[in-house]
């Protein structure tokens, strides 16, 4: 076999494939059950009224409740009153939908 | 008489055209060559208004009970969001792959232009029975042949907010757990 033969026989595929993989990054494909990144949530710039925060509220609480994983209060303004918040959830709150656009 | 025989031809003529049309092979089904302009537009109008009739007197419930955004969130993230994308997700396979391309539902359709909210029950409808019954010959499946009204509302609820949703938003609504 002529050496260009060899050469071409081995960097066609090989370049081949590696563009495959760059177009196609794996990552994009694996479904993972991942858990909700509760500590990034920002409490300060939350609206209480808003159907998004309450949700996100009742999921962290639960994740909370089921693991060690606590939300991190550090983050969080003294103005909160937790106290309050499993009753503010639980009042399947009414409003005119115009609060967040 | 011969009113009838004229007629006959025509349909014979048109018979003969759709025939010639389906056989030949010149229809060209890839779904990398895009429809031409006119066939787009026909194919649309037929889906809008098929749709819209559909949908017209279905009862949309009340969409803003934040539950509903827990279980919308998390179906959504698993059957939907390979197609129809996520906040800060520009292209999947999928919603490059398809023909016709499904729409990126993270971003408002239109931009809220005049404030006619009217239409927000009407969307709704739409959203709901597409979901529920899909598109023919596209990619977008029928997921109430496996699910049930509940869940397809909540993903309609879900998908009420999803444009405004930041990816770290999303990801809290998502996650399974
Ligand atoms: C395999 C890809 C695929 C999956 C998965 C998929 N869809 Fe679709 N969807 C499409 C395509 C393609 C269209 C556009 C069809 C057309 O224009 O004829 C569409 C259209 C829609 C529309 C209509 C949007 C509009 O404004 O016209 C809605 C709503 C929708 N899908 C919701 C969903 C939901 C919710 C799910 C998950 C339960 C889902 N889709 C899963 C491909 C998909
Ligand atoms: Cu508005």
């Amino acid at each position: 076999m002529k050496t260009l033969t060899k050469i071409a026989l081995v960097l066609i595929p090989t370049i081949t494939l590696s563009m495959a993989a760059t177009a196609h990054d794996p990552s994009m494909h694996a479904k993972k059950a991942e858990k909700a990144d509760c500590s990034k949530m920002d409490h300060s710039k939350m609206d209480m009224k808003d159907p998004v925060a309450i949700a996100m509220m009742k999921k962290c609480m639960k994740q909370a409740e089921t693991s060690s994983d606590k939300m991190d209060h550090s983050k969080m303004g003294k103005k909160m009153d937790h106290s309050k918040m499993t009753e503010m959830a639980d009042h399947n709150m009414k409003k005119d939908g115009h609060d967040n656009h | 008489m011969k009113m009838l025989k004229l007629l006959l031809l025509f349909v014979v003529l048109g018979l003969g055209v759709a025939a010639t049309v389906m056989y030949s092979g010149v229809v060209d089904v890839a779904a990398d060559e895009p429809h031409s302009d006119f066939v787009y537009w026909v194919l649309e109008e037929t889906r809008k208004n098929s749709i819209t009739k559909a949908a017209q007197n279905i009862e949309v419930p009340d969409l803003e009970d934040p539950d509903l955004l827990l279980t919308g969130g998390s179906d959504y993230e698993f059957m939907c969001s390979s197609c129809h994308l996520a906040p800060g997700q520009k292209e999947s396979d999928m919603s490059l792959g398809l023909y016709p391309a499904p729409p990126n539902l993270t971003i408002a359709a239109e931009s809220h232009k005049g404030h006619e909210h009217g239409d927000d029950t009407q969307a709704a409808r739409k959203n709901f029975w597409v979901i529920k019954h899909g598109i023919k010959a596209s990619g977008m499946p029928a997921w109430g042949k496996t699910h049930e009204d509940e869940r397809i509302w909540a993903m309609v609820a879900f998908i009420k907010k999803l444009p405004t949703l930041t990816p770290e938003q999303y990801q809290i609504l998502t996650a399974i757990e």
